[in-house]
């Protein structure tokens, strides 16, 4: 028997299909603007989106784990792991807002996405620990 | 909820990868139930019960 089922097999193959695509975009969008410095106006926006299409691809392709479990105790670990992961992404951002708000940070949340997908990951752990 | 299926598994001289491999749900799944981290669903309980050819009640217990 295969070591992980069919849905994992889909799940890593489109995270690293959406990865490697990020990578991809990232090295040569940033290699290419600064290689026609000061780039015309479209070019910045355009790579900002490609580079953010990937990400929003890692996104959608969590979520269609949560659809294609076919094992219902790992869904609802999975629910637990996103759930979790949510929470503690909203109380950093909630407390960086404040501490923006009152002066003591310059800038308010950032890189919320990136946030939540290590907020998703540290989850992870704490789910399966024991489960 | 408590539940007969490790005596039930080691009647038949199962191990929890067995009976995952026949209620096609992964070991991690047969463990949680097994020591009532997770009661399953209506249909997997079903499922278990259909499997050892028992009924629902004779498998899980009411707490």
């Amino acid at each position: 028997m295969s070591k992980y089922p069919s849905y994992m097999k889909r799940y890593f193959i489109r995270l690293m299909i959406f990865i490697s695509l990020y990578m991809a975009i990232l090295i040569g969008g940033l290699s290419w603007m600064n290689s026609i410095n000061p780039p015309d106006d479209p070019i910045p926006s355009v790579l900002a989106l490609l580079t953010a299409l990937p990400i929003l691809g890692v996104f959608w392709t969590i979520f269609r784990l949560l659809v294609e479990i076919d094992d219902e105790y790992q869904r609802f670990l999975m629910t637990k792991q996103i759930v979790i992961g949510t929470a503690m992404t909203l109380a950093i951002t909630t407390v960086w807002q404040f501490l923006n708000a009152y002066d003591v940070l310059l800038q308010g949340p950032q890189w919320i996405g990136v946030i939540w997908l290590a907020m998703f990951g540290i989850a992870g752990g704490l789910v399966r620990w024991k489960a | 909820m408590k539940n007969r299926l490790k005596v039930l598994r080691a009647e038949r001289d199962w191990s929890q990868a067995d009976l995952a491999g026949h209620l096609g749900v992964s070991r991690q799944s047969i463990n949680a139930i097994e020591t009532g981290k997770y009661d399953p669903s209506l249909p997997l309980a079903f499922k278990i019960s259909d499997l050892f050819d028992l009924t629902i009640e004779q498998v899980f217990l009411r707490s």
